[in-house]
């Protein structure tokens, strides 16, 4: 018998052995239940660009301090939020040319008209020339986060802060929220 | 639950080998299955039929670019972090492929003219995926790290199918230096999903220009998700009897049907030195009956949601922003499901090998048998293709056939593809008496450890061969 019709029986064997014996080594399936999508998303909320116009009473056309207007955000009360959002930080920013300083307040309600969770500050007065950029974040996380769940209404209300000056000039709103999600 | 992790690892073990790539059987011209890689090859028997079931069962799959121990290595525990970086790593053309064979019915006769007829019913199925780099690290990660970078959705794209083919093939010798073959197929479809051709882009852009801190932006929205044999099974009312009874009758032409063809050819330079060639599956599929398409298309863009001051429009009732702001994005991005009738091309293959011999074998002199010049040792090099969505992908083989005897042979082969630099495989095939045996695996190293393995495949099967 030659040299190789002796090796018929090792490749068999080196064939068939290889296919039973096959494995999975070194590797953990039990991370399997630690897997989790964490997205980060950056949404835009609201934005607005008031101007004295817009302080004006639509029927007597007199001027009013305060105006405000409420936007009901339907996500929040999506099945992703309520069950998979972990923190979210809400970046607000005004860019004001009125020279008066306003108050804002900024608010999140629940359907029954609850606040849940109410933001204040006060926007610096600026000029034509050079606008004052009033910024503000609120973070929220955790174990505050049911405030953000059990909203679904936010409320934008600007008081505008008298002064001697004339009233007159633009008062931009930017909004956003940052999002983070475990799935 | 360890169980289903199991079942999870040994499917993944399966998904971490190789595609639609034959290697092993090609020009392996004892096996009746080698006229279905190549319906001309040069074929040493004169009859076959195939155990009904069991002639021959395929099983290929692979990822180009991942596999179980990049995310399980229990040495590294923060699954997570390996998950994203595997993502990050990964590139849309990176795919997943999924590929199996089960021979229904195989046999095969020689006219009395020297042509070879062969034909036969398997039931074949093929998937496959490209992966979805961008929607998937959107998922994964958000748009916050990627602002003012598109996320693309022609990212997406994937096939896949579940058919029976009935075939019939002829093989020709047209003189001693050339053999022809054809092969005529019918293919009766099961199941098909095909989303290709998709295009789109989400972008969120912190343009300073604009009125809010971003921009975010749906341009050129267009996703479509072909399915044929999907919406029926999807039907919750229906019994698991009702859907088996359905299932078989689609296998029966009671579903979608198709046509196709495979050629190929054996050309011997010398009695030694040959090339052959074929191309498979030439062939397409028309999706006609439980057809269901879905869309997604269109072009949108916001800065948010902009109240009005005050809150109440002129009839005093609140304003419905969101509503509104709801309206304008279902006008502009559409979702639709439609049941247009479409038509699907089969992942065409091509098979071209150059082969020599060597060690002549010297048989029993038999004044009835033509005398055909044969070798102990075979040397050849095989280059494969098969046709996907956006390119052909491609493997080249060198291997070693080795003839011990009448009823053994043995072949060895080395693999360079998109899945390994690594890949050795080996064949073996026994004969007793008329009955045949083969076992063919890929990539023998991963066997040893699949979890690090992304290249394997097995195929067996049992026929018996006829020679006069």
């Amino acid at each position: 018998m030659s040299f190789v019709k002796l090796l018929k029986t090792p490749i068999l064997l080196l064939l068939f052995s290889v296919v039973l014996h096959s494995c999975v080594k070194g590797v953990d399936l039990d991370q399997t239940e630690e897997i989790a999508l964490t997205p980060d998303l950056q949404v835009s909320l609201l934005v607005f660009d008031v101007t004295n116009v817009d302080f004006k009473d639509q029927e007597s056309g007199a001027f009013t301090p305060i105006i405000r207007d409420t936007v009901r955000l339907e996500f929040l009360d999506d099945s992703y939020i309520q069950d998979d959002l972990v923190t979210v930080e809400f970046s607000f920013k005004y860019t004001n040319s009125f020279p008066q300083p306003f108050r804002n307040k900024i608010s999140f309600l629940s359907e029954n008209d609850r606040v849940q969770r109410s933001v204040s500050f006060d926007i610096a007065e600026g000029n034509k020339d050079n606008p004052a950029i009033t910024d503000w974040i609120e973070f929220i996380e955790n174990e505050r986060i049911d405030v953000i769940k059990k909203s679904i209404k936010m409320v934008v209300e600007i008081e505008v802060l008298p002064n001697q000056n004339p009233f007159d000039g633009e008062l931009k709103f930017e909004s956003k929220g940052l999002f983070s999600f475990e799935f | 639950m360890r169980f289903y992790l199991s079942c999870l690892t040994i499917i993944l073990g399966i998904f971490l080998c190789q595609g639609q790539n034959k290697q092993l059987l090609y020009n392996v011209r004892g096996l009746p299955q080698s006229l279905l890689n190549n319906p001309g090859a040069n074929v040493n028997f004169d009859g076959h039929i195939g155990v009904p079931l069991f002639s021959k069962f395929h099983i290929s799959a692979g990822s180009s670019g991942v596999n179980l121990f990049d995310i399980f290595d229990e040495s590294k525990p923060d699954v997570n972090r390996k998950v994203s970086s595997a993502i990050r790593r990964l590139t849309r053309n990176d795919y997943f492929t999924l590929h199996q064979q089960l021979e229904v019915l195989s046999f095969g006769w020689r006219l009395k003219n020297g042509q070879y007829l062969s034909a036969g019913v398997y039931q074949e199925m093929d998937m496959f995926a490209y992966f979805p780099k961008d929607p998937a690290l959107l998922v994964n990660e958000g748009n916050n790290a990627y602002l003012n970078e598109p996320f693309d959705f022609s990212d997406v794209s994937f096939t896949g199918e579940i058919m029976t083919v009935y075939h019939l093939g002829i093989n020709k010798k047209i003189n001693n230096k050339l053999t022809i073959g054809a092969r005529g197929k019918l293919y009766s479809g099961i199941f098909n999903v095909a989303s290709t051709n998709n295009s789109g882009k989400f972008i969120t852009r912190d343009d300073p220009n604009t009125p809010n801190f971003y921009r975010h932006f749906a341009e050129n929205i267009d996703v479509r998700v072909n399915t044929s044999g999907y919406a029926s099974l999807n039907n919750t009312g229906r019994t698991v009897q009702e859907s088996t009874r359905d299932l078989l009758k689609r296998s029966f032409f009671g579903g979608n049907v198709g046509v196709g063809a495979d050629i190929g050819a054996t050309y011997n330079l010398e009695d030694n030195f040959r090339i052959t060639a074929s191309i498979l599956d030439i062939g397409i599929m028309y999706q006609q009956h439980d057809v269901e398409n879905y869309l997604y298309y269109g072009d949108y863009e916001t800065d948010g949601i902009e109240p009005l001051f005050p809150d109440v429009a002129p009839t005093d009732n609140t304003i419905p922003y969101w509503d509104l702001f709801e309206d304008e994005v279902d006008r502009n991005l559409k979702d639709e499901t439609l049941n247009e009738n479409y038509t699907t091309w089969r992942p065409v293959k091509f098979n071209a090998a150059i082969e020599f011999g060597f060690e002549e074998m010297f048989e029993i002199c038999d004044y009835r048998r033509t005398y055909k010049r044969r070798n102990y040792n075979l040397i050849g090099v095989h280059l494969f293709g098969v046709k996907r969505p956006r390119t052909m992908n491609y493997a080249l083989t060198a291997y070693y056939d080795r003839k011990f005897s009448n009823t053994f042979r043995a072949k060895i082969s080395y693999t360079v593809d998109d899945f390994s630099y690594y890949n050795v495989g080996l064949l073996v095939s026994k004969k007793i008496k008329k009955f045949n045996f083969y076992l063919a695996a890929d990539n023998l190293a991963g066997y040893l450890n699949l979890a690090k393995s992304q290249s394997a495949s097995i195929q067996f099967g049992m026929q018996f061969i006829f020679k006069k």
